[in-house]
């Protein structure tokens, strides 16, 4: 057989070893040969910068320099002391495990080849997660490589039931994708329903878990969020827990979990940590933060240009000698000032560490009271941005879809006034209640309502309470524990 | 998404029809009777909780109007009785919008503005009524509570002024006024003509007809006890006082300290009643769907074509409200007697079984 048609293992070293070289024609792609006592030739192909070179040495090509058996795979394979190996004959797959950095070795006469597990694993220490910080409870988070998330999932539910299923997206990247799940607890339909639309999955590459979100959801232009986020694994395992199904991508240490119930993300860990009374009153302390971060500067300008009634008369009067010599509409105003709050949130967020603290000081400072001295813009458009500006941050999973509407309702309260601001709310409303995720709808327990589930919604119960999974997510296990 | 429980069908009945009653009915009835405008109302609540139990009674069958009726008297005449009651339905839908146009032109803005400020809200309803009829359980489900929220809030700031000593002597202005009154009015209350529509998407649990009656007089209730309070503050300058709902706390003595604190509960209620006005031209839609056929074109066009329809009414007639009032509550009314009352009460008829319990 011609070398450049062969799609298998022959038992011809040269054949298949030149066979390989043809799928692997990279730089960094090694070939190492060497013979055993008895003078079987073997040739271990790997890749430089991912394979462990020492381990590779230690492991696979010294007891083989003393071989003195056939080239029966079994046998080889026995004399090997990697635990990690596996016998492949297809060339494509081949290439593939030398690529993913694991080393395939190729001897005369046998129609098989070994990959053996050596690769190595550049890995960032286990940190607590930035964007989930909690005062109380398990500060590890989740890293970018696969294996080492999947291991903290496995240390924290020590249970059969618990299934990592590997898959494989991206056309060039073959990233590895992890489908969770705990069989007997999540609904079977939701998890075939998952596994079916990640395999067709047809993208060059997959940098990095959110890509899958688009592929996932039912309405993938909608501005809601439709899937679950989380960087750490005990909030990971809580929901797989629940019946949803939790989805990790190699190079990506957020890790997706579906269905998603909007609910979620006015829940901390940390709720579950504190007394039950503490927790209800943060969830609700968020809600309403995040009411007046979107809702705020929208009456403020609704009620400055179309309906002055709105404020107190004392508040009127300090508006009013406020914003008497500011050249711009308040509309315009507020829009200013907004814009401003982001660009410096932006810069923040992107700008090396040793010169934030200056940006503070100027966006803070100087910008602010030198804007306000200056007469361009007023002292309440600033405390109130600033205000919803923070207001934003208690729901910090939902920042992309709350700061889009902020400035949404902005527009619509400088033209259309109060009313916009309510018909916009209702067709927001009309969204979320039709807006639905593997049969969980997006705004349940709250709409349908779910009375069982509220008892951890917006308002937690106590650990008895909670005897029972969320109705919602329709887990095939109803209980929780006793 | 695609049935609305009998839960979901009780907030409606409960919370979310009587909100539609709270901006021109209370004026219009201390017009025809004075003091004695809880008679009138309480006679349409009677009358239309009655025509609520009967529609109700058809649930268990799980079928749509258009099957039972096409059942009994071949798909002709449920063609015709469809056609007709979209027409209805289309007809209903004119006052509740105008009067929210005039709501929001005089309450949202301290000027006078153009009628075409009104124009988003087409956009919403055109929006809402291309989704299925079903998803309005969903809505319900949230606008409930909101409701009851909002109803206590505006009620708990203005029961303090009420005087409701005003109401007496009760009866002054005679039968034959309370009675005229209450066909006056009969306008405001379509809600048995919109359950036809939502037979078939409503789940059958055992007693529904009797607790959703008893629920609609619940209603009820709070409608005639935001009546007493509202004529308890105004007196006879209730006449004067439009859009009741945004006048009736407007004397609460915490307001020159907080500001129209009272107008978070209005905007509430005038939240939820951006989804009531749109249900008759959302059922009207379903109608549309039954008579010819839906699908992802046909329904959003169906909406569209509507509520476009509609626009042009609001705009037409915006400056003629008051001749347009007189002409469909006083000289049409019987269109109401006919589609509101008459309908549902015979269409306990299409029962298959007819002693089967309720």
């Amino acid at each position: 057989m011609n070398s450049a048609t062969q799609t298998a293992v022959t038992g011809n070293l040269d054949t298949d070893a030149d066979a390989l070289r043809r799928k692997l024609p990279a730089q960094d792609i090694f070939s190492f040969p060497f013979r055993s006592e008895r003078g079987i030739r073997f040739l271990v192909f790997f890749a430089d910068p991912l394979t462990d070179k020492e381990l590779l040495g230690e492991q696979v090509v010294r007891p083989l320099l003393r071989y003195e058996g056939t080239p029966a795979a079994a046998q080889v394979g026995e004399n090997l002391t990697a635990p990690e190996r596996r016998a492949e004959s297809a060339l494509d797959k081949l290439a593939e495990e030398v690529l993913a950095g694991n080393p395939v070795l190729l001897w005369e006469g046998m129609d098989k080849a070994l990959v053996v597990g050596t690769k190595k694993v550049f890995v960032r220490a286990i940190a607590e997660p930035t964007t989930d910080v909690a005062v109380k409870g398990p500060r590890e988070g989740f890293i970018e490589d696969i294996k080492i998330n999947t291991s903290l999932i496995r240390r924290r539910l020590k249970t059969p039931a618990l299934r990592i299923e590997m898959l494989n997206v991206g056309r060039r990247s073959h990233t590895f994708v992890a489908l969770c799940w705990l069989d007997g607890i999540t609904p079977q339909k939701t998890v075939d329903e998952i596994r079916s639309k990640l395999r067709r999955i047809d993208i060059d590459i997959l940098p990095d878990s959110s890509y899958l979100t688009h592929f996932l959801i039912s309405r993938p232009h909608s501005l809601l969020k439709q899937v679950g986020t989380t960087e750490k694994p005990d909030i990971f395992c809580a929901k797989i827990a629940e019946g949803r199904v939790g989805i990790l991508a190699d190079g990506s240490p957020i890790a997706l979990t579906l269905p998603y119930l909007l609910v979620e993300d006015f829940q901390s860990s940390e709720d579950y940590f504190v007394p039950s009374n503490r927790a209800s009153f943060t969830r609700i302390l968020r809600l309403l933060a995040l009411f007046c971060a979107i809702y705020l500067p929208a009456f403020y300008i609704a009620a400055q240009l179309f309906k002055l009634q709105l404020f107190p008369v004392k508040l009127l009067l300090t508006i009013a000698g406020s914003i008497q010599d500011i050249p711009l509409s308040p509309s315009l105003e507020m829009l200013l000032v907004l814009f401003v709050l982001e660009v410096i949130n932006e810069a923040s967020i992107r700008m090396p560490k040793y010169v934030g603290m200056a940006l503070s000081v100027v966006g803070a400072l100087v910008l602010g009271e030198t804007a306000v001295s200056a007469g361009f813009v007023s002292t309440p458009a600033i405390i109130i941005i600033a205000f919803s500006g923070i207001g934003l941050y208690a729901v910090p999973n939902l920042i992309e879809t709350t700061s889009t509407l902020r400035l949404i309702m902005l527009l619509i309260a400088g033209s259309i006034g109060t009313y916009g601001i309510i018909l916009f709310t209702a067709y927001l409303l009309v969204c979320l209640v039709t807006t639905e995720n593997y049969g969980a709808p997006l705004l349940a327990p709250l709409s349908p309502l779910i009375k069982h589930d509220l008892r951890d919604a917006l308002v937690k119960y106590d650990f008895d309470a909670l005897s029972r999974r969320p109705v919602a997510l329709r887990s095939r296990n109803k209980r929780r524990h006793a | 998404m695609n049935r609305i429980s009998a839960r979901q069908l009780f907030f409606f009945l409960a919370c979310i029809a009587p909100v539609g009653k709270l901006v021109l009915m209370p004026a219009q009835l201390v017009h025809d009777v004075g003091n004695d405008l809880l008679f009138p109302a309480a006679i349409n609540c009677l009358l239309q909780s009655g025509a609520v139990f009967c529609v109700l009674t058809l649930v268990r069958s799980q079928k749509s109007f258009y099957t039972l009726v096409a059942e009994r008297a071949g798909r002709a005449a449920a063609k015709i009785i469809l056609a007709l009651l979209m027409l209805f339905l289309f007809y209903a839908a004119i006052m509740p919008i105008l009067e929210q146009s005039l709501l929001v032109q005089n309450i949202f803005y301290d000027t006078l503005p153009s009628v075409l400020t009104f124009a988003p809200f087409f956009l919403f309803s055109l929006f809402l009524c291309a989704k299925p009829l079903s998803c309005r359980g969903r809505l319900w489900d949230l606008l409930g509570p909101l409701a009851i929220v909002a109803f206590v809030g505006v009620l708990a700031f203005s029961v303090g002024q009420a005087d409701f000593g005003a109401l007496l002597p009760a009866g002054i202005s005679g039968v034959g006024s309370i009675f005229k009154g209450a066909a006056r009015s009969l306008g405001w209350f379509c809600d048995s003509a919109i359950l036809l529509v939502l037979l078939g998407k409503l789940e059958y649990r055992k007693g529904i007809a009797l607790r959703g009656m008893l629920f609609y007089l619940l209603g009820g209730a709070a409608v005639l006890l935001f009546l007493a309070v509202f004529y308890g503050v105004f007196s006879d300058i209730a006449l004067r006082q439009i859009f009741a709902f945004t006048k009736i706390s407007k004397y609460f003595s915490g307001i020159t300290v907080l500001g129209r604190i009272d107008f978070l509960f209005i905007y509430l209620l005038a939240f939820v009643m951006a989804f009531y006005c749109s249900l008759p031209l959302h059922a009207c839609v379903e109608c549309a769907n039954l008579l010819f056929g839906d699908g992802k074109v046909k329904t959003p066009l169906y909406s569209a074509a509507v509520n476009a329809v509609m626009f042009s009414l609001t705009v037409l007639l915006n400056l003629s409200f008051l001749r347009t009032g007189e002409v469909i509550l006083y000289k049409l009314f019987w269109i109401f007697l006919l589609f509101c009352l008459l309908l549902p009460v015979l269409s306990v008829f299409l029962r298959r079984t007819p002693h089967e319990k309720f």
